[in-house]
């Protein structure tokens, strides 16, 4: 996996890329199947991983219509 | 893995040509983002003739319109209490913040977000990484924890290193002294004038200070940290390293930190921000060497989009590869050398409050000191400095003598009183120091005359 500045990811790099990209999809997609405590522990993963993803150049965008 | 020196190894190391193209390309997306988010900002961009499409290159940068404190403070007041400038509903903020008023001026207030907030907390990440802070370090944050924004990125960046963190709010500073001690706290935050007072109150309690556990000290909230007699004189008090950072709550954290080599500046933070230094009357920008205005974009606080934010702050900026730590992030050579604002005229001189702390500090024998400016006989204005030396062993009336000539001298002939006033006379300061009292009533060659 390449990030946006054309940089090979490490296999652990792309990895957590991954998680976060799935992990969005479940905050984005899910959110009214998850009690509270999941959904919003799910939310403040997803703000910590969304530091990995800006510092691995994969341009995360925003997080607000997410709670986040 | 072996354990690296830099928080992002990829980014802190990036060939000065990658990392403009890394910044163009954010450039791009955070005026896509205002112009989508934020009206106001749209209106700037468009009336300006920007949009995301037309950047491609770091010279675009330049036909963005300068943001000024005044704008933001006018827009808080037309449309309370944030102004127009937020890219989300404050309903999506977990935090409010607002500016110290150290200016005197209506407070910046501020919201973020629980993803801008992990934000802030990693560039003070930067910080800390870079200037040696690891899991194993205690931390005490010795700041009065409230709505002035301060330390609270600190707090959480050193939680996110796994670092033990000990907040220090509502303690007296005796009470901070001995739990630091107690507590065999190995890193120390505050602003240079508190990490003197402590040193003082540790030396009236019969703390050996520098026998403690304490190997650094992390500064900030004024530009002291980068003075060299007062950060010399931090850390032969404290026998630690002293670490200059510099954040601001327009931008809710840091933008530049001093790391572990010392390198008589800090590095600007350039993977998340992109910082000019402008001549504050032409508003073109400066060649390194030269001292300007900070002119900061910033990337990532998304819920309040800063672009080309005017800050007041005087600095000279050098290259990265000044430093020896290998990191290729330009750096403020003396961190802020001070404020636009700061400044006084004094009978045609120009004089800034870091210049006669730099010259005060040389002497350790002042504990305190204050830059009172008056009108004598009506009609004209002096400037002088009133110190406190405790050392009743020392000449204090020579010392006076001797720091009004090097303060003259320094000063282009302009004459400065100096006196020693009675101890504990001074006021002392938890966060910024205000050290300047301008009673003047006429003012140097620009005959105002207040009322």
């Amino acid at each position: 996996m390449e990030n946006l500045a054309g940089t090979e990811l490490s296999e652990a790099e792309a990895k957590l890329v991954d998680v976060y990209r799935e992990l969005h999809r479940i905050v984005d997609m899910c959110a009214d199947e998850l009690p509270p405590f999941a959904l919003r522990n799910a939310t403040k993963a997803l703000s910590s991983l969304w530091q990995v993803m800006n510092g691995l150049d994969m341009d995360p965008g925003q997080l607000y219509d997410l709670g986040a | 893995m072996a354990e690296s020196p830099y928080w992002n190894p990829r980014h802190e190391t990036m060939p000065r040509e990658d990392l403009e193209a890394l910044q163009v390309r954010k450039l791009r997306n955070l005026v896509e983002w205002a112009d989508a988010a934020v009206p106001w900002q749209s209106k700037r961009l468009r009336d300006a003739g920007v949009t995301a499409d037309s950047v491609d290159s770091l010279d675009h940068l330049r036909r963005i319109p300068f943001l000024t404190r005044e704008e933001w403070m006018q827009g808080q007041v037309e449309h309370p209490p944030y102004g127009p400038i937020l890219a989300a509903e404050p309903a999506r903020a977990i935090r409010y913040h607002m500016t110290s008023g150290t200016t005197g001026k209506t407070p910046i207030r501020v919201l973020d977000s629980m993803k801008d907030w992990e934000w802030i907390a990693e560039m003070w990440c930067y910080g800390l990484w870079g200037f040696g802070v690891r899991p194993a370090d205690t931390l005490f944050v010795a700041f009065g924890y409230s709505k002035f924004i301060g330390f609270w990125g600190l707090h959480y960046a050193g939680e996110k290193l796994g670092c033990l963190v000990l907040p220090g709010g509502a303690m007296t500073t005796d009470q901070r002294v001995k739990e630091i001690v107690e507590m065999g706290a190995t890193v120390v935050a505050s602003t240079p004038t508190y990490a003197l007072r402590m040193a003082q109150e540790a030396r009236s309690l019969g703390i050996d200070l520098a026998g403690s556990a304490v190997q650094r000290v992390i500064l900030s909230g004024e530009p002291a940290g980068s003075i060299p007699a007062t950060k010399a004189l931090i850390e032969e008090q404290w026998g630690a390293k002293a670490g200059d950072t510099a954040g601001m709550t327009e931008l809710g954290t840091i933008m530049i930190f001093e790391c572990a080599e010392q390198p008589g500046g800090t590095h600007i933070i350039e993977d998340h921000y992109i910082e000019e230094v402008v001549d504050p009357v032409t508003d073109e920008p400066v060649p390194y060497g030269e001292m300007g205005e900070r002119v900061v974009t910033s990337f990532g606080r998304g819920f309040i989009p800063v672009l080309r934010y005017r800050t007041r702050d005087f600095v000279v900026r050098v290259p990265g590869s000044s430093c020896p730590c290998g990191r290729t992030f330009d750096i403020y050579d003396g961190g802020i050398r001070g404020r636009v604002d700061d400044m006084k005229l004094v009978r045609g001189t120009n004089v800034y409050p870091r210049a006669v702390e730099a010259l005060v500090r040389e002497h350790p024998e002042v504990d305190e000191f204050q830059i009172h400016l008056y009108t004598a006989d009506g009609i004209r204005d002096e400037i002088e400095v009133l110190i406190e030396v405790p050392d009743q062993s020392v000449d204090a009336d020579a010392l006076c003598r001797q720091l009004a000539k090097e303060l003259t001298d320094a000063h282009e002939s302009l004459r400065f009183g100096v006196r020693a006033v009675e101890l504990e006379s001074l006021p002392r300061f938890e966060l910024k120091a205000k050290r300047v009292t301008d009673d003047r009533i006429v003012i140097g060659t620009e005959d105002e005359r207040r009322s």
